[in-house]
C-alpha cells in the first residue's frame, strides 16, 4: 500500500480537462447568442389564427379530396409521388454504384477516390430545387422531371454509404474463397457480392422513405407529385383541404416507414 | 411467406441415412417479380420515357454551363449575409432540437419507462414530426410566424428534434444496464442513475448524430429560403427568378466551400468522440 | 446485522424462489452462500438490499424494516450496502476513478451529477479506495482497457467509496480465471477482517467458498438445508446442497 503522498501526487495527475471544457463550454454560448439573430419570438394574432386553422384542418380534412380516385385526388397523387420516389430512388442507386466503387479507397488508388468524392459532394451540394429547375427545362414540368431530380439527389447519400460498406468489405472471405480454387469471378460472386448486397440494399430502402418525403416538396416546383396541390391550397387558405393532404401524407409516410423498417430488420438479421 | 410456402412447396431432400431436410422455394423469383412490376408501373405513372431523356439531355447541361461559365464573382459581396443567416439558423434549429430530443427520447426508451401508453404516444409523436417534411413545415411556419428565418429555424428544430429524438432512444435501448442496476443498489434515483450510468454511453453516439444531423441541416437550410424562410434560398430564388445563372454559380460555390468546410470538420469530431 | 425470519418470496408465477428462510447475521461475518444455479441464492442476497421484494416474513437489517422502506429512505438505506456484480458493471466508457466517484452520486445534486462536479475530498477518498485494492497507478486509465480481475477491482473500489456496512456480491468471480479470481477472494478477505464490513457472496465455486468464508450457508430450492462454519461441510452436507449434482472435481478433495 502506498502511503499518502502517493495519493496526492496520484490527485495531481489527474488530466486537467477543464480547460478545455470551459472552451467548448463558451463556443457554444456565444454560437448560441449569435444564432439567436435570427429569432424573434412574437406569434402574430393572425400567425396563432393560422396555427389553430391548420390544425382544426387536420381534424377535419376535406374528405371529398381525401378520398378523390382520380387523377387530382390525393390518393392518386400520393402513388405519383410514390412512384416518383421508387423511381428515382433506383435510377439514383443505378448511378452511385459505380461512382462509389471509384470513390472507394480499398478500390481504386487515393487520388482517384479524393477526385470522385469530391464530385459526389459537389453533386451533394447542389439544392433538389436547383436540379429541379435545370431538369424542367428537359423534361417540362410534370412527375418525370421529379423522377430525374430524386435521382440526383439520391446519388449524394447513397454514395456516402455504399462507399461506408465498400470500404467495411471483409476481405478475409476472398483469401478462404482462393484457397478453394475459385477464379476473381467467382470470388467477387460469392465473398464480395453477399456483403455488399444487404448493406446496400438497407441503404437504398433507408433512401426510399426519405425521397418520398423530398418528392412530396418538389411539387413546389412543378416537378408532379403532392407540393403543388398543398401549395395552392395554403395559399387560398384552404385549411381543410390542407389538412387533408397533411393526413394523407403523413399515414403513407408512416405506413411506408413501418414496413421499410421490417424489411431492413430483416435484412440485417438475415 | 407462409402463404408462399404453400403455393412453392419445399423441397424434400433425404440424406443417405434417411434424415429429410425441407429446403424453401426460393423467395427470389417472387421479389424480382414484384419489383418488376413495380418498375414498369412507376414508369408509366410517371411518365418515364428514356427516348426525351436522351433526346433533350443536353439542355441539363445548358444551364450547368451558364451558372459556372464564369460564375459571377463580384456577387460574392451579398452573398455572405444570407449564408451567415444560413448557418445561424441550421445552428440554432439544430441546437435547440438537439437539446429537446433528450427529454422525450428517454421517455420513448422501453428500458426506462415501463409505461406503454407513454411509450407509444411519445414515440408517435416523434414519428409523425419526423414524417413532415422540412419544406412543408417551413412552409407552414412562415404562415405562423412570418416569413424569414424564423421560420426556417423552426423548421430544422422540428426536424431535428424528431431525427435526433429516434435515434437517441434507439441508442438508450441498445445500452448496458449493468452499471444502471449498480447505481440504483447503491441508492440512486433514476434521474441520477441514468446521468451516471446511460449518458456516459450513449453520449458519443448522440454527439455523433447531432452533428451529423447539423451537416444536413445546413444544406437543407439553403433551400428553406424558397418557401420564404431565409437564408440563401431567397436569394437563390431570386437569382434564379431572373435568370441570373451567374450569380446562382456564385452562390452555389459559396455554398458547397461552406458545407466541405462544416463536414470536415464535423467528421474529424465525430472520429474522435468513437 | 442482517435477520431473516420465516421469509418467503413467491414469483408472479407461482415459482418458490425462498421458502421459510430463518437466519441472522451479525457485523463482521464472511458468509459463502452455495448452491446449484436458480436454487434461490441470488434472490436472497438480493432481497437484503431490496433488489427483490420478499412475498412474506420479516428482513430487518441494521434495524430497518427492509419490506416497509421506499423511496427517500430506501435510497438512504441502500446507501450502507454495497453490492458486487459478476458482470462488474462498470462504465467501461469513462476512466477507472470516474468510477469510483459514482459512490458519490447519490448524495450529490443534480447539477453536479450532471457536469461530473466532484469535490477534493471526494476524489482523495475515492483514490484511497483505490489503493486498497492495489490499483492506484491505474486511477485515469479508461476502465474498458483494464482486464476482468482489475475490473472487478474497481468494482471494489467503487464500493469501498461508499464507506459501506454490508458487501453483497453476487458471483463476483464467475467471470474470472482461477488465479485472479484468487486475489479478488483475497481482496474481500482483507476488507472483512481490516474494516469489519460484513461480507455476503454467491458463489458456486464451492472450493473458494470453503477456503475463504468463516460460514457456509447452502441452498436448495429455496431452503436453507445447511448453515453452519466451513470448517463442518464434508462431502455428505455438499451432496445434500448439491442433490448430488456437484462433479467430483469439485468437491473437498478437488485441486485448489
Amino acid at each position: 500500500m502506498m502511503g499518502k503522498e502517493t495519493i496526492e501526487q496520484q490527485y495531481k495527475k489527474e488530466p486537467k480537462r477543464w480547460y478545455r471544457n470551459l472552451l467548448i463550454a463558451i463556443f457554444l454560448v456565444v454560437a448560441f447568442s449569435w444564432s439567436f439573430s435570427t429569432v424573434h419570438l412574437k406569434i402574430t394574432p393572425q400567425g396563432a389564427g393560422v396555427a389553430g386553422k391548420i390544425i382544426s384542418g387536420i381534424f377535419h380534412p376535406d374528405t371529398t379530396l381525401l378520398f378523390n380516385f382520380t387523377s387530382s385526388g390525393v390518393a392518386y397523387l400520393l402513388l405519383e409521388t410514390i412512384c416518383i420516389a421508387f423511381l428515382g430512388t433506383i435510377v439514383g442507386s443505378i448511378l452511385s454504384i459505380p461512382l462509389s466503387f471509384l470513390a472507394a479507397v480499398n478500390i481504386v488508388p487515393k487520388p482517384i477516390a479524393v477526385i470522385f468524392r469530391t464530385i459526389i459532394m459537389a453533386i451533394r451540394t447542389i439544392p433538389p430545387l436547383i436540379y429541379g429547375l435545370m431538369f424542367i427545362r428537359v423534361t417540362g414540368g410534370g412527375p418525370f422531371t421529379g423522377l430525374l431530380t430524386m435521382s440526383l439527389c439520391s446519388i449524394g447519400m447513397l454514395s456516402k454509404l455504399f462507399i461506408e460498406a465498400i470500404e467495411d468489405l471483409d476481405i478475409r472471405i476472398l483469401e478462404s474463397l482462393d484457397a478453394l480454387g475459385c477464379t476473381t469471378f467467382q470470388k467477387i460472386r460469392y465473398g464480395i457480392l453477399p456483403q455488399l448486397f444487404s448493406a446496400f440494399m438497407s441503404t437504398i430502402i433507408y433512401r426510399f422513405d426519405m425521397n418520398l418525403r423530398d418528392a412530396t416538396v418538389l411539387g413546389l416546383v412543378g416537378a408532379g407529385g403532392i407540393g403543388a396541390p398543398l401549395i395552392f391550397a395554403m395559399s387560398s387558405y384552404r385549411w381543410n383541404q390542407v389538412g387533408a393532404i397533411l393526413v394523407g401524407l403523413i399515414l403513407l409516410i408512416l405506413l411506408i416507414e413501418l414496413f421499410s423498417t421490417r424489411i431492413r430488420i430483416k435484412l440485417a438479421r438475415g | 411467406m407462409e402463404l408462399y410456402d404453400k403455393i412453392f412447396k419445399p423441397k424434400k431432400m433425404e440424406l443417405s441415412n434417411g434424415k429429410v431436410v425441407l429446403e424453401k422455394a426460393s423467395r427470389a423469383p417472387f421479389i424480382l417479380i414484384v419489383l418488376v412490376l413495380a418498375i414498369l408501373l412507376s414508369a408509366k405513372i410517371t411518365g418515364f420515357q428514356l427516348s426525351i431523356l436522351i433526346e433533350r439531355g443536353g439542355q441539363f447541361f445548358v444551364i450547368l454551363l451558364r451558372m459556372f461559365s464564369p460564375p459571377d464573382l463580384s456577387y460574392i459581396g451579398k452573398v455572405i449575409n444570407p449564408l451567415v443567416d444560413t448557418i445561424k439558423m441550421s445552428f440554432l434549429g439544430s441546437f435547440v432540437g438537439s437539446l429537446l430530443a433528450i427529454p422525450f427520447a428517454i421517455l420513448a426508451a422501453s428500458n426506462l419507462v415501463n409505461n406503454r401508453v407513454v411509450l407509444i404516444v411519445v414515440r408517435l409523436f416523434l414519428s409523425i414530426v419526423r414524417t413532415l417534411p422540412t419544406l412543408v413545415s417551413a412552409l407552414i411556419a412562415t404562415y405562423i410566424f412570418g416569413l424569414g428565418t424564423m421560420a426556417g429555424t423552426i423548421a430544422i428544430l422540428l426536424f431535428t428534434f424528431s431525427y435526433v429524438g429516434k435515434q437517441l432512444y434507439e441508442q438508450i435501448e441498445t445500452v448496458d444496464m449493468g452499471p444502471f442496476e449498480a447505481m440504483e443498489a447503491i441508492g440512486a434515483n433514476r434521474a441520477k442513475g441514468f446521468l451516471s450510468a446511460i449518458m456516459p454511453q450513449v453520449l458519443p453516439a448522440y454527439l455523433s448524430v447531432c452533428l451529423f444531423c447539423f451537416e444536413g441541416n445546413v444544406r437543407y437550410a439553403s433551400i428553406l429560403g424558397y418557401v420564404g424562410a431565409g437564408g440563401l434560398g431567397l436569394a437563390l430564388n431570386e437569382k434564379i427568378g431572373w435568370r441570373q445563372y451567374d450569380s446562382v454559380g456564385t452562390i452555389l460555390i459559396v455554398l458547397f466551400l461552406t458545407v466541405v468546410c462544416i463536414e470536415s470538420f464535423s467528421h474529424y469530431i465525430r472520429t474522435k468522440l468513437t | 446485522m442482517i435477520e431473516f425470519k420465516h421469509v418467503s418470496k413467491v414469483y408472479a408465477n407461482g415459482v418458490k424462489g425462498l421458502f421459510d428462510v430463518t437466519l441472522k447475521i451479525e457485523q463482521g461475518e464472511f458468509v459463502g452462500i452455495i448452491g446449484l444455479s436458480g436454487a434461490g441464492k441470488s434472490t436472497l442476497l438480493r432481497s437484503v438490499n431490496k433488489m427483490h421484494d420478499i412475498s412474506s416474513g420479516e428482513l430487518n437489517v441494521n434495524g430497518n424494516e427492509v419490506k416497509n422502506l421506499k423511496g427517500k429512505d430506501l435510497r438512504k438505506f441502500r446507501r450502507k450496502i454495497g453490492m458486487i456484480f459478476q458482470a462488474f458493471n462498470l462504465v467501461t466508457r469513462t476512466t477507472v476513478i470516474k468510477n469510483v466517484l459514482t459512490a458519490n452520486v447519490p448524495d450529490m445534486s443534480f447539477f453536479k451529477v450532471l457536469f461530473g462536479l466532484y469535490t477534493k475530498e471526494q476524489k482523495i477518498a475515492a483514490l484511497e479506495a483505490l489503493d486498497k485494492v492495489g490499483i492506484l497507478d491505474k486511477a485515469y486509465i479508461r476502465a474498458d482497457q483494464l482486464s476482468g480481475g482489475q475490473q472487478q477491482r474497481v468494482a471494489l473500489a467503487r464500493t469501498l467509496a461508499q464507506n459501506p456496512e454490508i458487501i453483497l456480491a453476487d458471483e463476483p468471480v464467475a467471470a474470472l480465471d482461477p488465479v485472479t479470481a484468487k486475489q479478488v477472494m483475497n481482496d474481500f478477505k482483507k476488507i472483512n477482517e481490516e474494516m469489519n464490513i460484513s461480507i455476503l457472496i454467491n458463489i458456486h465455486h464451492v472450493e473458494l467458498a470453503l477456503a475463504y468464508a468463516n460460514r457456509i450457508i447452502g441452498i436448495r430450492e429455496g431452503q436453507i438445508v445447511y448453515d453452519g462454519p466451513s470448517k463442518d461441510v464434508d462431502q455428505s452436507i455438499l451432496d445434500q446442497i448439491y442433490a448430488g449434482n456437484i462433479p467430483k472435481e469439485e468437491s473437498l478433495h478437488g485441486t485448489l
